[in-house]
This record gives C-alpha cells, structure tokens and sequence, in this order.
C-alpha cells in the first residue's frame, strides 16, 4: 500500500492561484468553491517583516478528525490513505467542518454536501495500476506524479506528489532535502502535505 | 464557523425541552398539587424537541434533499458523538411525547418510564455540551465543564420556560413554589459561577482560546454577552428572585395547603416580576449558546 502525500514548497509558489482554478475545473467547482485556499501570513517582528503565501487544502490526515466526527460514516479512509466522502451517504451537518484545524472543507451550494480536496484519487490509482505493468509510456499523464491537478498546473513545480513510503520517491527525497515540515504536527492529526517555508 | 444561529437555536431548545421535562418530574414529586406547571412542563418537553429537531434537519441540507440518508444516523454507532446523540435525543423525544400524550388522555405512566425519562432528559442536555465539547480544533469549547454549563443551564432555562407558561395560564400556577424559586436562584449563580471559571480558565489555555474569550468580553460579542446574558440573563433574575425571597413574598406559610388554592385566597398575584425574571433567563440561555457558537475560533495552523 502506498501512502500519498505532498510538499508544498512556499518558497517557490508565485500565488497564481492557477491550481485553485485547476482544481476548481477538474471538481467542476463553483468560482466561490474552493478546495484549495491561499492563505497569506505575516511572518517576522517588525520591522523586518514580509508576507508569506500558504496553500491549505485537505491534509489527508492518517487521524482524521473530520472521519472521528463523521455522523453517518460518510467520511472514511482507503487503504492508500486518501480521506474520502461519500457523496451519498453525507447529511450535510457540518459537524466535519467544524471539527477539521485546516479548514479544508466547503459545502456544495447545489447538493448541500460536505467536500473537499480528493488528491485526484481516480486519477492517481489508475495511474499507480498501470505503472505497476511492463507498459508505463501510455502518456505523459500516467506518471502518477503529476496526476494531481493542482500539482499538473503549478507553473513553479513548488507541488510535489508521490509515496511518501517509498524512500526513492521524489517526494522523499525532496522533503529531507528541502527539510520540509507539517503544519501543527502537535495537533495529533498526522497531516500529509508537508511545507516549506 | 460552519455552525451559525440555526444551531445555537437548537442546543437551546433542546436544553430548553430537557430542563423543562426535569423541572416536571421534580415538581410532580415535592409538589403534586401544583398540577398546572407540572402539565406545562410535560406539553413543553416534546413540543420544544420537536422544533429543534426540525431545525436540525433543515440546517442539514444535503439529508434535507435525501431524507433516507439520515438513517445512516443510526447505524453508525458509536463513532461519532452526533450518532450518541441522535439516539439519546431519539429516546428522549419518544418517552417525553408517549408522557405528554398519556398526560392530554389522563392516563397514568409507569413510574418506571418517568425515571427513564430523567435520565435521557439528562443525557439530552449533556448531549448538547457533549457535542461541541469534544472539537479539539476549537478551544473555547474543548473544556470539560462546558457539558456541565449546558446542563445547568438547560435546568434553569426549562424551569424559566415551564413557570412561565404556567404563570401567563394560570398565574397562580407557581405561586407558592418558594423551593422552585430558590433552586432556580442556586442554578444561576451556579452558572455565573461556572461561567467565570471557563472563561478564566480557557483565556489561559492557548494564543487562540484568548482570542475568543476577548471577543466575547470585549471585542464582538461584548455587547451581547454584557447586556443580553450579564445584566438580562442573570443579574436581573438573580436580584428579582432574590427580594422575592427575602421579603418572603409568593410563599405561603405552610406548604400543606394546596398551593395554588392558597394563592387564591391570598388575593391578587402581581406576575410582572415573574415574567421579567423568566422572560430574561431564557434570552439569557440563548445568547450564551448563540454567543459560544459565534465566539469559536479554530486552532491556528500557522504556527
């Protein structure tokens, strides 16, 4: 089983906002729905101070809060680690919202259900599926590191996706070398997406 | 935050509904003749679950437009705080309507199913706390005493709600109750008290819990909590109630006289301050809910 993760590297995002709006095309999103938000934070005392940009979307946590809460078990977990709702299964409470510290999910204006960032899960399985074969040059986009689309879009590769357990993965090695972190690693949630920042 | 005034609606009228059924089966127990705040009590519990229920159900909109889906509610048990509470508040809704109904054809209820009720009754107003209290992402709720603020004040709500039914039915109807006065006195200070000990407390907690106690103290939400709750919600009713017992008025010598025949005989009953004092508990128990809700802030993931 692999375990999908990411490395937002903040020092190269340019604030685009190109993989909102690539996310936002490929969920067939409202312009007011967002799954992907760009923060901005001050960073420093003054007077040396500057602003810093920080994508957030959902960390794909291994101890979701928003799956703990979940009322009607529309929140689950697949064996590769991707946190999932069940379109048809979600009340639309709220309760995940409320319980979830990266503000990861939004309500769908048309259903009333509860979503968020999926990590391009069908994409990414089918390609992990063919990749396994003898034939891995079906296309460009098969390479399952470049499924995502707000990791396809980026224009300054400041996305990185992969396994995160195999150790000669590209997300790997990059989070060591970059010396990338996890957003509140205190919270207990064992967020996926690491920073740089 | 994601949950807004439909929500602080329904944790009150649930508390509300607890507390007024509690404030029933206490009184039918020290005071059986005082029949009329017992029935208020009992024909409020199911109505006020009921409209809360309802709320609950439109401000879940995606079950709203699928209804089959809420029973997912009930086979999902016990993972999710909501799943414990929709049973609680399942059993609760039933046992307080079969009560109210039973009560409309004057029928007896097993004292059995009474006490069953209590403790659902209970675990309602527990439940409400519960809720929100286990969100670890939101300091100002994450505190074990705020499940007990919720269930002090769902008593001291049910009990404002059911006497002051009563009293605008028959205003004799609590005349009389002077340990009901003096219960309702010790359950506000219980909860200007407790109040005090979360807020001090949970300012103290994290960068963020501060943020939301100083938006409620002085920043957003002052004006409401200072005014609404403070003044309206606990300091009027505290003074009211407390003269009222001091200068021993609305309480008739010996408690083995009937009391609302007594009353009777005692003359004409000015209600005014009752229903200022019950009216203002009851803004009071919905500013705090609404003000909890609105106070919440998440924890800061920029650190």
């Amino acid at each position: 089983m692999a375990r999908y993760g990411m490395l937002i590297d903040t020092t190269k995002c340019a604030e685009c906002y190109s993989c909102r709006v690539a996310c936002q095309h490929q969920n067939h999103l409202a312009k007011d729905e967002t799954w992907i938000k760009l923060n901005t934070i001050e960073k420093g005392t003054f007077p040396n101070v500057s602003f810093q940009v920080l994508p957030v979307q959902c960390q794909h946590c291994e101890n979701p809060p928003c799956k703990e809460v979940c009322p009607t078990g529309a929140t689950y977990q697949t064996e590769d680690g991707f946190v999932l709702v069940d379109e048809d299964r979600c009340i639309g409470c709220k309760y995940c919202m409320v319980a979830c510290p990266y503000d990861a999910r939004v309500v769908h204006h048309e259903t009333g259900v509860v979503l968020k960032c999926k990590f391009c899960y069908e994409g990414v399985i089918a390609a992990a599926g063919s990749s396994g074969g003898a034939d891995a040059t079906s296309g460009a986009s098969s390479n399952l590191e470049d499924i995502p689309a707000c990791v396809n879009t980026c224009i300054s590769t400041a996305r990185i996706f992969g396994d995160l357990d195999d150790p000669n993965s590209t997300i790997s090695k990059e989070i060591i070398a970059r010396k990338a972190a996890l957003l509140r690693p205190d919270l207990g949630t064992k967020p996926k997406i690491y920073y740089v920042r | 935050m994601a949950w807004g005034t439909i929500i602080a609606w329904y944790l009150f009228l649930a508390g509300l509904s607890a507390g007024a059924y509690l404030t029933a089966y206490v009184v039918s127990n020290k005071s059986p003749l005082s029949t009329t705040i017992q029935k208020t009590g009992y024909f409020l519990a199911p109505a006020l679950l009921g409209i809360g229920l309802l709320l609950l159900v439109f401000d879940a909109e995606a079950g709203l437009k699928d209804p089959l889906r809420f029973i997912y509610l009930f086979v999902n048990f016990p993972s999710s705080m909501m799943t414990n509470g929709t049973i609680i508040l399942s059993i609760f809704m039933m046992i307080a309507l079969f009560k109210a109904v039973m009560l409309y054809f004057k029928k007896n209820v097993p004292k059995i199913v009474d006490i069953i009720g209590v403790i659902f009754a209970v675990g309602t107003a527990a439940y409400t706390g519960l809720l929100i209290g286990v969100v670890k992402a939101v300091p100002l709720w994450n505190t074990s005493i705020l499940p007990i603020l919720f269930v002090v004040t769902a008593m001291s709500t049910g009990i404002a709600a059911t006497v002051l039914l009563a009293s605008l039915v028959n205003r004799h109807a609590a005349h009389g109750l002077k340990w009901l006065k003096k219960t309702h006195m010790i359950l506000l200070a219980l909860e200007a008290l407790i109040i005090f000990f979360m807020f001090y407390v949970t300012m103290n907690a994290s960068q963020v819990a501060y943020q939301s106690i100083q938006s409620i103290l002085s920043g957003d939400w002052s004006l409401l909590f200072w005014i609404g709750l403070m003044l309206f919600g606990l300091g009027l009713p505290l003074l009211i109630e407390g003269t009222e017992l001091l200068l021993g008025r609305g309480s008739p010598s010996k408690q083995t006289v009937e009391p609302e025949v007594a009353a009777t005989s005692t003359g004409v009953i000015n209600i005014v301050p009752t229903v200022v004092t019950e009216a203002g508990v009851l803004v009071g128990g919905f500013i705090l809910r609404y003000i909890l809700l609105a106070a919440a802030v998440s924890t800061s993931i920029f650190l």
